[in-house]
């Protein structure tokens, strides 16, 4: 163990969540960089397996899981109390690409982006995981442009028929709306409609449906994709914490996103279809026309690199204004008091 | 007339008190420091003059004496903060003017005591419809500042380098002259010619020197000038389309599915359709309602059922590639 202890050297730190702090680090063996998190111990009640239970979720999974659009789980160690997890070294995610406005997203970045999340995410399903916490934060970039999901603090296997799950997964912003209302037992769908909230936000830039509390949420899905009824979505009834909405209608997702071709709109649909059992499995998803559509999914390298990573890159100009162009005829000035 | 402010409170003036800062709160009512470290030691109490409940949070050092006009910056400062839309954000210019006379009239009413319910309604009502405009223009503001910034720092190395440019060109300048006289006077010292003809040759040379250097300056200008104030932008804006990403969808192969190859050492599982169709579902339970709703039907539970017990059932320990 004092080996292994020994074999990460530190770089830097790069920050710290709520379970563990993470740093970079040089595996003096391979010489590669790696991203080292460390367990923080936690209460006795986090702990009470003996180690916290998120830490154990990503060994256990990771462990057995090996594709390239998922976060490598390279080793872990352990020293006195701690428990130490070496992964890839991810130079950014989802969260600071979407933020950066000097990035212009094409067409072809997003597929891009998407196409590799999707083929993570059926890689994931196919071996009976749901992540349960997809989100911009948790789409891990690196300086080639490989996207990777991460954080598998609260993945879990699905297909049990007798086990229950908690519904009190996925950031809210990203929580469908089966387990919003409760559902204790649910399916891949649970990620998809994650998915189709962070294609949504690859495209409009801001959070497609920031709810400030669950009712909120709920309220904000079924004001875009209409409140479901007992036909649209049957059962719906039946779920633990149902609560009648009164009925507002759809609105048309290509008022929405003005700029997504239709096929775009297509796949948005599917993932954002209120029932779950209506809604599109990776499988299906990566058959739709949109992937095999033009423009190509940009290679990785191109990918656009956020500012904060390049710090050559420039900040994004303010465009000429009329103000400035019209000033030459006179007159067009608006009357605004300035101090 | 300096000396003629007083706290209204402690009549502290400064005169007396040198180091004497009036502070203003929301209401538009002065009061020393002093004062407000005292009554304000909880973090909120009432005006002593109005009566008003405040919070010291909101002190702030006067800036000016009247405290109208202090009490009219803060408000539309205030309102400003919220009706933040910008010019672009208006289909006409009559349009752009009428929002602006609107805000003008709320500030009005707010600084001269006008329907203040009404008129904090109107704002309550216009942050509400425009809540996620309001936060697009503040970080764009930012953004702009942040730009303005840059630009001013720019142009003011750039100044700077003109700067240091100039004064080398003086003290090359200077050199020249005194290498000059020297010379003359050496010539004039030891030279067997005309003095008066050695004088002429190097006027004539001074004025050649002159007459080139006159052709040389101006042409550094014009290059340096197509980097200054609007040059700035030519030149960052074209640097910025570099940034954008070309489109060259040509050389990028197209997506086509594969179905993910899986290593399964065991007899392949039926398909999602077959367990369907060779009655499979027969045999377990079938999912409720509730687990339909949640997204969960029997279908899955059956694959993963038929999945683990399949999987691994040729695995030979010693035999290469397999995973499980």
């Amino acid at each position: 163990m004092e080996d292994r202890l020994r074999r990460y050297e530190k770089i830097e730190f790069l920050g710290e969540g709520q379970f563990a702090t993470v740093y970079k680090a040089r595996d003096t063996q391979t010489e590669n960089i790696v991203a080292v998190k460390k367990i923080k111990v936690g209460s006795r009640a986090e702990a009470k397996d003996g180690i916290n239970r998120t830490a154990l979720r990503e060994i256990k999974l990771l462990q057995e899981i090996h594709h390239p659009n998922i976060i490598g789980l390279l080793d872990v160690f352990g020293h006195k109390s701690n428990v130490s997890l070496v992964f890839d070294f991810m130079d950014y995610d989802m969260e600071v690409v979407i933020k950066d406005t000097s990035i212009v997203l094409t067409p072809a970045n997003i597929k891009s982006y998407m196409l590799q999340t999707i083929q993570g995410l059926e890689y994931l399903h196919n071996n009976w995981v749901l992540h349960r916490d997809l989100k911009p934060n948790n789409l891990l970039v690196n300086s080639d442009g490989i996207l990777k999901i991460g954080d598998f603090g609260l993945a879990k296997f699905f297909g049990s028929p007798n086990r229950v799950y908690t519904h009190q997964v996925v950031t809210r912003w990203y929580r469908a709306p089966e387990l919003l209302y409760g559902a204790r037992m649910y399916g891949t769908s649970v990620d998809m409609w994650a998915i189709g909230c962070i294609l949504a936000e690859l495209l409009l830039r801001v959070p497609f449906l920031p709810g400030e509390t669950d009712l909120d949420q709920l309220t904000r899905i079924f004001s875009v994709m209409g409140t479901p009824t007992e036909e649209t979505w049957p059962g719906l009834t039946s779920l633990q914490d149902y609560i009648q909405f009164k009925p507002m209608p759809s609105q048309p997702l290509r008022n929405i996103f003005s700029a997504a071709g239709d096929d775009l709109i297509d796949l948005i649909t599917s993932l954002l279809t209120v029932n779950p059992l209506g809604r599109c499995t990776c499988e299906q998803a990566l058959q739709m026309p949109y992937f095999s559509n033009k423009p190509a999914p940009t290679p990785g390298p191109q990918l656009p690199v956020p500012s904060s990573i390049n710090w050559k890159k420039q900040e994004e100009r303010p465009s000429l204004k009329r103000k400035l162009l019209d000033a030459v005829d006179g007159g067009s000035l608006a009357k605004k008091l300035i101090f | 007339m300096d000396m003629d402010i007083a706290c209204p409170r402690c009549k502290t003036t400064k005169y007396r008190n040198p180091s004497l800062k009036l502070m203003v709160n929301v209401c538009g009512h002065g009061l020393c420091e002093s004062c407000v470290d005292l009554l304000f030691l909880k973090g909120s109490g009432n005006c002593p003059e109005c009566g008003v409940a405040l919070r010291r949070s909101n002190f702030r050092v006067q800036l000016f004496e009247d405290s109208n006009v202090e009490k009219e910056v803060d408000i539309r400062r205030r309102v400003l903060r919220d009706f933040n839309k910008k010019e672009e954000d208006f289909s006409s210019l009559r349009e752009y003017n009428d929002y602006l006379e609107e805000v003008e009239t709320i500030i009005f009413n707010l600084v001269n005591n006008v329907d203040q319910l009404e008129t904090n309604k109107k704002i309550e009502k216009f942050k509400k419809e425009n809540r996620e405009l309001i936060l697009k223009n503040k970080a764009r503001a930012g953004r702009e500042e942040a730009e303005l910034e840059a630009l001013l720092e720019e142009e003011a190395a750039q100044e700077e380098a003109r700067r240091a440019q100039i004064a080398m060109e003086e003290k090359e300048e200077k050199r020249r002259k005194i290498r000059n006289k020297e010379a003359l006077i050496d010539e004039l010292m030891f030279s067997t010619g005309n003095a008066q003809s050695i004088v002429r040759t190097f006027a004539e040379s001074r004025a050649q020197d002159a007459a080139a250097l006159a052709q040389a300056a101006p042409a550094p200008v014009p290059v340096k000038a197509t980097q200054f104030s609007t040059g700035i932008q030519i030149g960052r804006g074209s640097g910025h389309i570099e940034f954008l990403p070309v489109p060259r969808a040509d050389d990028t192969p197209l997506f086509h599915y594969e179905a993910p190859q899986r290593l399964f050492d065991g007899p392949s599982p039926p398909s999602w359709q077959e367990v369907d169709q060779l009655g499979y579902l027969a045999h377990i339970r079938g999912a409720s309602d509730e687990e339909r709703a949640g997204g969960y039907n029997s279908h899955i539970g059956c694959l993963r059922a038929l999945e683990d017990a399949m999987a691994g059932l040729y695995y030979r320990a010693n035999r290469e590639g397999s995973v499980f």
